[in-house]
């Protein structure tokens, strides 16, 4: 008899957990489900086009580093950002790009659209999950199965 | 199979404290020299060797804030004393982890990304993290009496449960500037080997160097228990 109380009580805390687990994970879920756009970070090319994005708003646009497209003059940076759709955006940047902006690698713009040109404030440069040592790319391209550059 | 007897932990581990520290210090040591002869990435050169401090420190921070949360529940369901000592021995080390996560990842992020700190889903869940650990640190000593803590502190680890799978999957979820998951992906890791190996290394020296800390924490608040209920004894 006595042990019957006692599980019953472990049943009650149990359920007890259970209710606050669930409807604190389930109020997450619908605010994170509710600012899907605002928690990502940055919009692809393809999404920009998509966006009806006015002069005044800041945004920001993520995507590769368009290869051949990096030139400066008068120490301004023009560049495209492209993403796997073949869809780019043009940016002019006016100051230092960080140490691994590279052709063909991450990179996230943020500033304003104007005349479908980015005028950026601010350029990242995103890394992505691959590492690897250089002897080991050097024997891929010995053995010609490397995909980089 | 070995059954210990929890008052006979302390004296176990005063024996074997000796013992583990050399084995940590000598572990650090050699997975350092590993790290300082390991040759740099192809793209990002020197500085992702800060990973193997970081992803390390990042496992273990949910790790342990997912062992807290578990015996944080059965402590609840089961009125189990030392589950709950347990979760409150836990507790501080995976506060040191979280800060160091976050520090050894924006001297990481200023050297690739150019930028200390962005509100991204990973970064800001992450921080999240790192608050719930501390309010949980606060908990544990905000009652007078122990029992009232554990428990404020119990429902406080098992509400932050929610924010694990958030930190692990906020880069497939959302888009970041962190990258996303190199190791524990499908797929498979898209590490080169010989990294890999070294994160394991580091892995499992951070990880004896929290268990160590955590049995010695853990030992002396039993120790502590049991001179307080002796107190009260006699008087």
């Amino acid at each position: 008899m006595r042990s019957q109380k006692i599980s019953s009580r472990i049943k009650n805390r149990l359920i007890f957990l259970i209710i606050i687990f669930s409807c604190f994970s389930s109020s997450i879920y619908l605010i994170s489900y509710a600012l899907k756009d605002k928690i990502s970070y940055f919009y692809s090319p393809s999404e920009i086009k998509e966006l009806e994005i006015d002069s005044t708003q800041t945004v920001r646009v993520g995507g590769l580093l368009k290869k051949g497209s990096l030139k400066i003059e008068n120490n301004i940076w023009f560049f495209d950002v492209v993403d796997e759709n073949d869809n780019s955006v043009s940016v002019v940047f006016d100051k230092t790009l960080p140490n691994l902006v590279r052709e063909n690698k991450g990179i996230i713009v943020e500033g304003k659209i104007m005349n479908n040109i980015l005028n950026a404030k601010n350029v990242l440069a995103k890394h992505d999950e691959n590492y690897m040592p250089q002897s080991a790319i050097d024997k891929m391209k010995d053995k010609g199965v490397w995909r980089g550059e | 199979m070995l059954v210990i007897n929890p008052n006979s932990l302390s004296t176990i581990l005063k024996s074997l404290n000796k013992l583990l520290s050399i084995l940590i210090v000598l572990l650090s040591i050699s997975s350092l020299t590993i790290i300082y002869f390991l040759e740099n990435d192809y793209y990002q050169g020197i500085s992702f060797k800060i990973m193997f401090i970081h992803v390390p420190a990042a496992w273990l921070s949910l790790l342990l804030f997912g062992v807290m949360g578990i015996t944080s529940i059965i402590g609840l369901v089961f009125k189990s004393p030392n589950a709950l000592i347990i979760a409150r021995s836990i507790s501080p080390v995976g506060l040191i982890m979280s800060i160091t996560v976050l520090i050894t990842g924006s001297i990481w992020g200023y050297l690739t990304w150019g930028t200390f700190w962005v509100w991204d889903a990973r970064l800001t869940s992450m921080l999240i993290l790192a608050f719930i650990y501390f309010g949980h640190n606060l908990l544990l000593n905000s009652f007078d009496h122990f029992q009232k803590s554990d428990f404020a502190a119990a429902i406080l680890a098992i509400i932050g449960l929610v924010n694990l799978p958030i930190v692990k999957f906020s880069v497939d979820w959302w888009t970041t500037l962190h990258q996303g998951a190199s190791v524990f992906k499908i797929g498979g890791p898209s590490l080169s080997g010989i990294y890999l190996i070294t994160l394991f290394i580091s892995f499992i020296c951070i990880l004896l160097i929290s268990l160590f800390w955590i049995f010695n924490i853990l030992v002396t608040t039993k120790d502590k228990r049991k001179l307080e209920r002796m107190r009260l004894f006699n008087e």
